[in-house]
């Protein structure tokens, strides 16, 4: 238990996540959440569909949106999906650092992304006094966007510490179902923003 | 090494060559070019609407097909009960989905 | 060092108070939803003894409009997600491991934290009567009236908080027994020789996790609506009414499903048990099953063909709910095949079963009656419908699970129920509720609407709803009797035969009664559908094992569980007094400024974490300890 070097001899098979029975209940335990999260997520497209003219003399979402910073948004969303794909890539070729390197980049991406949503809350709120209240199309858009922001804001806290454990754990078959669940998660965070940007934003622009 | 005491067995399958990043950076590169085609459209402007609202969606369902397939795996052996239960999301999604569009305002 | 942690016991077991609260044993956890629900169940049960008590005579003032409104709000409330939900859980927790041979369940940690979110969840909704008033806008909680604005005190944010604690506990639930049954069956188990109980099992499990997101969100919108200002339903601001009731029974009409294929699973064992044949059927049984599930996510709008979706929207609903009459009625003539040409025993158990049968199919026949869009404007939320939905899940649901608990009650408890009890039970449960519920279909069609708190004399209401009265008094006798019988057995010694009832048919009952903590010392062997006849059928003493003796792993106890529960709680608490008008400044500065929502918060993802960082080794059971049960 003194270093990774010890768990990376070799006796790992070549996808640790599903070595053992624990480790692939695990993976299809996540699986079968993720399918509930569809409908979470679902609903709240839903509830945003509905109300989405709905802005009650406040802004809409023409006259709110800003293409440019959500596209960015989107791009750096969509490589960071792409570096977990390197990461558990890393991890079946068994190489810790690499595998926490392109977590740490995941990471990042992820706090970027934060940031660009929080700077646009930021400016809706301040500036163009878009709020909660506002309307039952800005409840539901900051519902929507909110909760997915909270995904995103959960994964980054989630991958952290797995990039702590793996520091002090190394790779092994308890560490390896816990990386590949979160990347996972973040794939499917990912997914969700890909329709968040077609439906909330794309489309409130031509609507 | 603490979980070789779990009480299943750790199964050591034979090595087989990891695959390589080749695939996944042609999804990214057909994601990126899914997303580019959606943006320009709309940044375009003088789009027909219902032209658009298909055009949108499916460029988003495409990118998440092949995102799914590749970079969750699904399109792997094994995955029966996965995709039987992500289409099962999806499908009660939808219906949530035509709730909205057809039935909350006449 | 990790094999020392591994096969010596350094792992501290518990006794006592702190061994249930820390416990991960499947069949333990099962008798905590047990107890819990049986306490919800009878919170329940005397809100409707006083929803009677005030009905028994016109224009009686017994309680006022609002404890009424309160008291109808809260007893349905209770009823599903409290009362009959955990008693589910219970016997799925206690009885799906053995019937698939499984030493455990796939998440043991989750299935506790599963208990212990909705055992919080549910006081915390029961608070709410000592806490400046019960929620009073129907279990439903349709919007406008579960606003702000009609709904003054904040009985709606415990229904909203409450609930949306208790259901996170169901989803884990749901999550736990799906990938349990995918993964831990033993050897020779194919899906197709799952026992009809787990089969059930499984589908439920599948539409919690489909239908229960649905009222997460739901319930988020409403109490955004209550408590951040925002305006889903709220019309001056653009909101919309209708889009609450979507929500609610997109996942409401699943829930009902959710509810009653369990029992349908009980019954299924219950019979051919009792009749000494096999299910008929089998596999028409399964796909009904399935069919059912997959139809009750496209029925949702027929709780509002009167709402004005118009006629497209109702035809399309009427229809499909139509349907669904089909798949449940291949159960029902399965069920009558199976009995039919059997040798079969009246046992408490099997009059449930057997009385289960016809009460049902009233209840269902009611149910087409409704899904006629044009009739339902005449039935919609008149006493009809009251007996509708009464007949369906006490005559069928609640049926069922007292038919399951007598039945299982040795396999839980080692003890057999009062066979005379038993039957005093059945007798006075069975007839108080038709007298209760059977008058109740010719209150609505006279006119009588649903949720009203008096009625005038001489509208022909008086006899038919004293009768109604005396019959709920009856049930609660029945009810009563069945703790007796209860407290009396378990004063009895313990040590029933592995199979009491001498013609059990499937795994649970190849094990002792109740089993050691890891329920099997060898994973069996299953041949066939249901295994165990199949092996004393076959002259064998028991099952063929599929393994050699060998040391058990074990999952260590955790009181992680109960303090993310905990916390969670507390956050809720926060939540839902943030916008308290406190008089207090101390209270003002905690609970306005979201201070005790976030150490809630800290509380749980602090457990979390510490879940995350400490590895659970468990420990060992080692074969000369096997060895050594064995023989003892």
């Amino acid at each position: 238990m003194t270093s990774h070097a010890e768990h990376v001899n070799g006796e790992l098979p070549h996808e640790p996540e599903k070595a053992t029975l624990e480790g692939r209940n695990k993976v299809l335990g996540f699986w079968l959440f993720l399918g509930g999260e569809a409908v979470l997520f679902g609903t709240l497209f839903a509830t945003f569909l509905a109300l989405r003219n709905q802005n009650n003399e406040g802004p809409t979402a023409g006259e709110l949106f800003s293409l440019p910073i959500t596209a960015v948004a989107t791009l750096i969303l969509l490589v960071s999906s792409l570096t977990s794909v390197f990461a558990i890539q890393a991890m079946h070729r068994h190489n810790v650092k690499s595998l926490i390197n392109w977590l740490i980049v995941t990471v990042g991406l992820g706090l970027a992304f934060l940031g660009l949503e929080i700077y646009e809350f930021y400016e809706y709120i301040v500036h163009e006094s878009f709020d909660m209240k506002t309307s039952a199309f800005s409840s539901a858009f900051y519902t929507l966007v909110g909760f997915h922001g909270a995904h995103v804001a959960f994964g980054v806290v989630w991958i952290g510490i797995l990039i702590g454990q793996l520091y002090r754990k190394g790779l092994n078959v308890v560490t390896a179902p816990k990386v590949y669940v979160s990347a996972m998660y973040w794939h499917f965070i990912d997914v969700v923003w890909v329709f968040i940007f077609s439906v909330v934003y794309l489309l409130g622009k031509v609507a | 090494m603490t979980a070789n005491q779990q009480s299943n067995e750790v199964t050591v399958k034979h090595r087989h060559r990891p695959e390589g990043p080749e695939k996944h950076i042609l999804v990214f590169i057909f994601s990126i070019i899914l997303t580019a085609i959606a943006f320009a459209a709309v940044m375009a402007g003088g789009v027909n609407a219902t032209f658009a609202v298909i055009l949108l969606l499916v460029m988003a369902v495409l990118q998440v097909f092949v995102q799914m397939g590749y970079w969750m795996h699904l399109k792997d052996k094994g995955h029966l009960m996965p995709i039987l239960f992500m289409i099962g999301g999806f499908f009660v999604a939808s219906t949530a989905i035509v709730m909205a569009l057809f039935w909350v305002w006449w | 060092m990790a094999h020392a942690h591994a096969h010596g016991h350094s792992v501290k077991r518990y006794t006592g108070l702190m061994d249930w609260i820390t416990t991960v044993d499947h069949k333990k956890i099962g008798i905590l939803y047990l107890l819990a629900g049986a306490f919800f169940f009878g919170i329940g049960g005397i809100e409707a003894i006083l929803i009677r008590i005030q009905l028994i005579k016109p224009m009686n003032d017994f309680v006022s409009a609002q404890v009424f409104n309160e008291l109808i709000t809260m007893h349905g409330t209770t009823m599903i997600f409290l009362g009959v939900m955990p008693i589910i859980f219970a016997l799925m927790n206690a009885i799906i491991p053995l019937q698939i041979g499984a030493r455990d369940v796939a998440f043991p940690f989750l299935n506790s934290l599963g208990f212990w979110t909705f055992l919080f969840g549910g006081l915390l909704l029961n608070l709410s009567w000592i806490m400046g008033g019960a929620p009073d806008a129907g279990w439903t909680a349709y919007t406008p009236l579960s606003s702000t604005e009609y709904s003054t005190t904040r009985g709606v944010d415990f229904y909203t908080i409450g609930l949306q604690i208790a259901g996170l506990g169901t989803l884990i639930g749901g999550i736990n027994f799906l990938v349990t049954i995918i993964t831990m069956r033993a050897p020779g188990m194919s899906f197709m020789r799952m026992p009809m109980f787990t089969w059930t099992a499984f589908i439920t499990s599948a539409m919690i996790l489909f239908a229960f997101p649905a009222i997460t969100v739901g319930l988020v919108l409403l109490s955004f609506d209550r408590l951040l200002g925002a305006n889903f339903f709220d019309v001056a601001s653009g909101g919309n009414p209708v889009l609450w009731q979507h929500i609610f029974w997109i996942f409401g009409h699943p829930e009902v499903y959710i509810l009653i294929l369990p029992a349908f699973g009980i019954i299924s064992e219950v019979i051919p048990t009792f009749s000494r044949k096999r299910l008929f059927g089998y596999s028409s049984m399964v796909f009904a099953t399935i069919l059912i599930a997959f139809l009750g996510f496209m029925v949702w709008a027929h709780h509002m063909f009167t709402t004005g979706l118009g006629p497209v929207a109702n035809a399309l609903f009427s229809i499909a709910t139509m349907l669904i009459a089909v798949p449940t009625g291949i159960k029902i003539f399965n069920w009558l095949f199976t009995m039919w040409g059997g040798q079969i025993r009246f046992t408490s158990a099997n009059l449930f079963a057997i009385g289960f049968v016809p009460t049902f199919v009233m209840g269902g026949v009611t149910g087409v009656m409704l899904a006629s869009a044009p009739a339902d404007f005449q039935f919609h939320d008149t006493y009809f419908v009251v007996a509708h939905f009464h007949y369906v899940i006490v005559g069928g649901l609640v049926f069922g699970l007292f038919s399951g608990l007598h039945y299982w009650w040795p396999k839980m408890f080692g003890r057999i129920l009062d066979e005379r009890l038993g039957k005093w039970t059945f007798w006075t449960f069975a007839i108080g509720f038709h007298l209760t519920f059977f008058v109740q279909h010719f209150l609505g069609l006279l006119g009588m609407q649903r949720r009203i708190v008096s009625y005038l004399p001489n509208q022909h209401f008086d006899t038919l709803n004293l009768i109604s009265t005396i019959g709920a008094f009856l049930m609660g006798v029945g009810v009563i009797l069945f703790l007796v019988n209860v407290v009396l057995t378990t004063k009895k010694p313990a040590g029933v035969a592995n199979d009491p009832w001498e013609d059990g048919r499937t795994l649970e009952w190849s094990i002792p009664s109740p089993p050691p903590e890891y329920n099997f010392k060898q994973i069996p062997l299953v041949r066939g559908i249901d295994a165990f006849w199949k092996e004393k059928m076959a002259g064998n003493k028991g099952m063929t094992p599929a393994e050699p003796v060998g040391p058990i792993h074990m999952p260590s106890p955790s009181i992680l569980p109960f303090v993310m529960s905990v916390g969670l709680f507390i956050a809720g608490l926060g939540f839902m007094f943030s916008t308290e008008d406190f008089s207090n400044a101390f209270m003002s500065l905690i609970f306005n400024k979201y201070i005790v929502m976030i150490v809630g918060l800290v509380i749980t993802f602090a457990a979390m974490v510490a879940r995350s960082l400490y590895d659970d080794h468990g420990y060992h059971i080692e074969v000369e300890e096997l060895e050594e049960e064995g023989k003892a």
